[in-house]
């Protein structure tokens, strides 16, 4: 499990390193989203390459435009990582009890579904969510 | 590791057993992983729809276990975790083929623009 966790931090690090370094935009040796590529659609998560890039250089507003959802849900898996980080070093089993809440991911799937579906619409105020 | 907690957790409270608060999480039997987190991030990061399938089991998982439903908490939380890591492991999937696709068709190409 330790292993497992030195593994992925080693990984993490190299990610960001890469996302600092090359801009998506430019270089095309990213993967590219399938469903964007064979749909023409934004998914959810289409555009948070570029947001990567754009927050590790500390842009946020660039950030947001490519996916909104995501840079909004950073604080709350911020959250998370604190609490997971708290646990693992404290030796002690806290779960965040937000999470068990039984209304907490249908407000969430809500969310994605909505932002699924208004980053598609080509009018005015919904086509600045789109990636 | 589920069920060794109410084990760890019997010295702090009553035995499990016939006290199922309504609406509420019981002491006795914590809820199953509900693997939200874990979909939240497939669905931002695969890039695909399987985290939505997470994050529906999710719910189901929250809401089974505030009903009491202990085996069918359970029963999504192990469908929200093969969902999950199906998008999990699907997202890396594409993600080295498109590497390895890049590298078979010439490194040539890797610094180059994109002109779309």
């Amino acid at each position: 499990m330790k292993l497992l966790y030195i593994l992925g931090s080693i990984v993490l690090l190299s990610l960001v390193v890469i996302y600092y370094k090359f801009n998506p935009e430019v270089y095309n040796f990213f993967p590219e989203c399938p469903f964007h590529k064979y749909l023409h659609l934004d998914c959810p998560g289409c555009g948070s390459q570029r947001a990567i890039h754009a927050l590790l250089h500390l842009n946020v507003q660039k950030a947001m435009g490519y996916n909104l959802l995501l840079v909004l849900s950073l604080p709350l898996l911020a959250v998370q990582l604190f609490s997971k980080a708290y646990a693992y070093f404290t030796n002690q089993n806290t779960v965040l009890g937000f999470w068990y809440n039984p209304n907490t991911p249908k407000i969430i799937f809500v969310i994605v579904m909505l932002f699924w579906i208004a980053r598609n619409l080509p009018y005015t105020p919904f086509s600045y969510l789109a990636a | 590791m589920e069920d060794q907690k109410p084990q760890e957790q019997a010295p702090f409270g009553q035995p499990p057993f016939g006290q199922q608060p309504f609406g509420q999480q019981s002491f006795g039997n914590p809820a199953p992983k509900n693997w939200l987190v874990e979909s939240i991030l497939v669905t931002l990061f695969c890039c695909l729809p399987f985290g939505i399938a997470g994050i529906v089991n999710a719910a189901n998982v929250n809401s089974k276990h505030a009903a009491g439903d202990y085996a069918g908490a359970q029963a999504a939380s192990a469908a929200a975790g093969k969902w999950t890591k199906i998008g999990f492991f699907v997202g890396i999937g594409v993600g080295v083929l498109y590497i390895l696709f890049f590298v078979v068709l010439g490194l040539g190409g890797a610094m180059m623009g994109n002109y779309r």
